[in-house]
């Protein structure tokens, strides 16, 4: 379809209302960065954020401040043991500044163990997710791969609000340049990125996936091996499906 | 309890452009200045969309950790950061009453809050006051049927055919309620129509 035909549909597109053809054309137009429609699915989108700004005024409770800022701190707010690391790894810096009278080495010492604890912190955060979604009794626990001698078996534990745990074996570490991705597939929809992951060296994997799930019947979670950096959609064969 | 208006936070806030770059740093505090900047507006929106206060929280922490996870996408000099995030946040709420009542997600919009690059080059005061104010006036100028229709395509995210299926009107009617509400609205703040 040409630009022409598409402009009395910009709005539509941008409220989410847009219907086939007219939406998979603007999209199409947007994705070969169509100099036409682009400015102006733009300018449908500025039409659609000033009507978020139209809700009535509602005051969050405090703790949901806390749980936010959570996410670029999650150790410190989240897991008790956060401080006894980061106490850790000052005390390893004291030791080296006092046995060790030249700065830089100390300074080098100082970052090699922050980033020591800020990876374990992260650590920390992501097992106490998945063991959140494990004790949370809304839970769904589905098993993929049991009877099948050689390739990935493991279960699939999907909570409706915090997200997706998937714990493997027999999945074998990626070759160099390729990470495991998950996906959510809806039913009848496209399946949705659901994170990168790494198997260990033994062939084991735990991958969690914070956020709302659909654990509707016929919907499924997928793994496929795609480029490191990550796709929007599969470009491979599912290595893992476990049907919800 | 006195609220302020929701636009204030944003009014008097220093340039995103700045609270990106910090971001894409890294930088916690960053974080802190995001959610006093944008949290109250994101969680009003939220909680209109989806009108329970415990899922409007969990919405809100998940909105809040795909910005994180997705700013360096964005281009800081750009703008738009303001629209994208509310994009993102009525996204995570429709999706949420999507899965909630059984309904077909909407892939591509989902899809499309995943790309921050497609919000840039926003005016960089999108989200002022006389704009805010402006927009609430020309809502409350449609008439009813047209109020109705923009609210359920935004606030519960409905599609034309769902519309008219709640209100009982035949689709075509719905579809000329909605065309005549935007249009409407575009000519009240100023918005030039498409080329």
């Amino acid at each position: 379809m040409t630009c022409s035909e598409l402009r009395d549909h910009y709005d539509l597109f941008a409220v989410g209302v847009a219907e086939d053809p007219e939406r998979s054309e603007i999209r199409a137009h947007l994705d070969r960065e169509c100099p036409v429609c682009t400015p102006a699915v733009l300018g449908a989108r500025e039409l659609a954020a000033l009507l978020a700004t139209t809700v009535p005024a509602v005051q969050p409770p405090a703790r949901l401040r806390r749980r936010v800022l959570a996410i670029a701190q999650p150790a410190t707010s989240q897991w008790s043991w956060a401080p006894l690391w980061a106490a850790v790894a000052a005390a390893a810096v004291i030791a080296a500044i006092f046995f060790n009278s030249r700065v830089h080495r100390a300074e080098a010492e100082l970052a090699r163990a922050q980033t020591a604890a800020a990876a374990q912190t992260r650590e920390l955060a992501r097992l106490n997710l998945a063991f959140e979604i494990l004790n949370q009794l809304e839970s769904r626990q589905v098993v993929f791969g049991a009877g099948a001698p050689a390739p990935p078996r493991g279960r699939v534990f999907v909570h409706p609000r915090r997200g997706v745990l998937l714990i493997a074996s027999n999945l074998p570490p990626a070759p160099a340049g390729k990470a495991y991705e998950m996906w959510v597939i809806p039913r009848g929809a496209k399946p949705l990125p659901a994170g990168l992951f790494q198997s260990a060296p033994d062939g084991t994997a735990l991958h969690v996936w914070p956020g709302p799930v659909d654990v509707t019947g016929g919907n499924a979670v997928a793994v496929t091996l795609e480029p490191e950096g990550g796709v929007p959609a599969p470009t491979s064969q599912p290595i893992v499906v476990a049907a919800l | 309890m006195t609220l302020l208006p929701l636009w204030l936070a944003i009014e008097i806030a220093e340039d995103d452009g700045e609270l990106v770059k910090r971001l894409q740093r890294r930088d916690a505090r960053a974080m802190a200045d995001l959610y006093d900047r944008y949290g109250r507006l994101v969680y009003a929106l939220i909680a209109r969309v989806v009108r329970d206060a415990a899922i409007a929280e969990d919405l809100v922490q998940e909105t809040f950790l795909r910005v994180w996870n997705r700013v360096h996408a964005f281009d800081a000099g750009k703008g738009g950061f303001g629209p994208w995030l509310l994009a993102v946040a009525r996204n995570r709420a429709i999706d949420y009453l999507r899965s909630a009542g059984g309904r077909m997600r909407n892939a591509l919009e989902l899809q499309e809050t995943d790309h921050p690059a497609l919000f840039s080059d926003f005016e960089k005061d999108l989200l002022n006051a006389d704009r805010v104010r402006r927009i609430k006036s020309a809502l409350e100028r449609l008439s009813a049927n047209q109020r109705a229709v923009i609210e359920l395509a935004y606030f519960e995210g409905l599609s034309q055919t769902e519309m008219a299926d709640r209100m009982g009107q035949p689709l075509g009617t719905v579809k000329t309620w909605v065309r005549t509400a935007l249009k409407s609205l575009r000519e009240e703040l100023g918005m030039a129509v498409p080329a």
